[in-house]
């Protein structure tokens, strides 16, 4: 039985996790604890499960067999309601992106806010804040169609961390961006983690990783054919 | 101000686009349209049926059949025996020329009654309840025989049978108009939502509640609900309008529009009716499909 202090400090637990589509299994008996405030790496081939488990860790899947632990509770034992409170300590940057067409940069990025019932106005400073932050202060009012997948990808982590998340979730982050503005993203999520978020950045890029080195203290998780084949190791 | 955009509300998180949205307008205007009809249809017959009821169970009428010239005496006998009957407030026995008018409609402007083999008809006016018929017919044939009292019952239970039947089946034919356009909103809440999957996927991961996409979704198909419904009510209310004049049977509650006021109260009425299916049949499809999402 893990004491309370390991429990506060481990954000993430995966205790023989397992997962599949459709009958096979894409995740098999995952174990692994990320603690608090780390930087971590995800990596693997592309089909090796990254995504999978990521979608575990935002909740849009749960464990099929083990135990997942997020932030000290087990999903598996909540209500819906609970899963969304849990939702919104957790921040996603998605790898496509997934800014609303219709609504615009600003608007995208408050839309945390107003979902958890928040006033937007409120919240002014902070949406002004994190635009100057990604520096989309000028594209503010543009609609996701008429920026660059680079911007779209910095308006996707200002949304992300709008609510002050303690997870910050990354999927392929500089999938879709070229290698500079790959690094911008990189240093935005090493910023992040120097305000004591935790991060876990799934990529295949490892040009990303080794940009990372001696910036941050992280490790990498490699999952290959749906194992961690290498758990924790130093960058 | 530059943050202008952070007004309360927002702007929705559901575009407004797609057939979807176009098909559950366009049903609440049907079913406001068809709504508007059927209940019209409903509030004549529910007043065919009442004025009936109600003028008929007032009056009755004496037949008395008799060779023409022992008539006078037998008619002079019965408006007697009628005037002295409890239940009875009036007596009036019908004129020549007021037979013809009853006759002119068949029998042309030249009928007579006085060479025809028709009964001569007393009119009698009803106090209350009306008078003990058996008793009352008992009397007539002993002071003047060929005299029958006729209640008008044997007609008027046909007639007001008739006009409920048409008042339920009218009924009928609303509750039928409502269930077809709840399970078209329904159908059109389900494509909204499936058109609409990838925001609300995306609202869910972060961190919206079931009752804030539902919401969302909602207030949306009430709009649409209550618009459409009120352009259908207007336009069958403008239908019940272009309805043919019914002349003098409409005194005879025999008009097909509802009235003035009816109609204002089904205009305003029948488009809070859609908003309400709207809103009832599209919370149920949502949640049912959200509930199925991860």
């Amino acid at each position: 039985m893990p004491s309370v202090l390991a429990v506060l400090t481990i954000m993430i637990s995966l205790d023989q996790v397992s997962f599949g589509y459709g009958g096979r299994e894409t995740l098999a008996g995952l174990s692994a604890d990320i603690p608090a405030g780390s930087f971590h790496f995800l990596t693997g081939p592309s089909g090796a499960g990254k995504t999978t488990l990521l979608k575990m860790l935002y909740l849009e899947h749960l464990p099929q067999d083990g135990r997942l632990s997020l932030l000290g509770l087990d999903p598996a034992g909540l209500g819906q309601r609970e899963i969304t409170r849990l939702r919104r300590r957790i921040g996603v940057v998605f790898q496509d992106f997934r800014l609303l067409d219709h609504l615009s940069v600003a608007e995208n990025i408050a839309l945390p806010l107003r979902v958890a019932g928040k006033r937007p106005e409120d919240h002014a400073a902070d949406v002004s804040d994190l635009l100057n932050w990604v520096g989309l202060t000028h594209r503010m009012d543009a609609l996701p169609p008429q920026i660059s997948a680079g911007e779209k990808q910095r308006a996707a982590i200002a949304r992300a961390v709008i609510n002050a998340p303690d997870l910050i979730l990354a999927d392929e982050p500089t999938g879709n961006v070229d290698p500079e503005m790959g690094n911008r993203i990189l240093r935005l999520l090493i910023e992040l983690n120097r305000l004591g978020k935790t991060v876990v950045v799934a990529t295949h890029d490892m040009r990303l990783i080794r940009a990372a080195k001696g910036a941050v203290q992280a490790r990498i998780l490699r999952l290959t054919q749906g194992q961690l084949m290498l758990g924790g190791s130093e960058l | 101000m530059a943050l202008a955009w952070l007004r309360r509300d927002g702007p929705p998180i559901v575009p407004n686009r797609g057939w979807a949205a176009l098909l559950t307008g366009v049903t609440a205007a049907a079913m406001g349209f068809l709504a508007v009809l059927s209940l019209a249809a409903g509030i004549a017959a529910g007043r065919l049926a009442q004025t009936w009821q109600a003028e008929l169970a007032e009056v009755a009428t004496v037949s008395i059949t008799a060779e023409r010239t022992a008539l006078d005496p037998l008619i002079d006998r019965a408006v007697e025996v009628l005037r002295t009957t409890p239940g009875i407030a009036l007596v009036k026995v019908l004129s020549a020329e007021e037979h013809a008018a009853l006759l002119e409609p068949w029998l042309g402007e030249a009928a007579r009654i006085e060479d025809l083999p028709a009964p001569w008809l007393i009119e009698v006016e009803l106090d209350g309840a009306g008078p003990d018929i058996p008793a009352l017919q008992a009397r007539l044939d002993a002071s003047a025989p060929g005299a029958r009292y006729d209640d008008h019952q044997a007609w008027r239970g046909p007639l007001a049978d008739a006009a409920d039947a048409l008042e339920t089946l009218a009924i009928t034919a609303t509750g039928l108009v409502v269930l077809a356009a709840a399970g078209m909103i329904g159908l059109a809440a389900q494509a909204t939502l499936a058109g609409n999957a990838e925001v609300v996927r995306v609202v869910r991961l972060i961190g919206a509640e079931e009752r804030y996409i539902l919401h969302a979704f909602i207030t949306r198909i009430a709009l649409r609900g209550l618009i459409g419904g009120g352009i259908g009510a207007l336009a069958g209310a403008g239908a019940l309008a272009l309805l043919p004049e019914t002349g003098e049977a409409a005194s005879a509650g025999l008009s097909l529009a509802p009235g003035p006021g009816a109609t204002l109260a089904l205009v305003a009425a029948v488009p809070l009716g859609t908003m309400a299916v709207a809103i009832l049949a599209s919370w149920l499809a949502i949640r049912a499909e959200l509930r199925r999402m991860p």
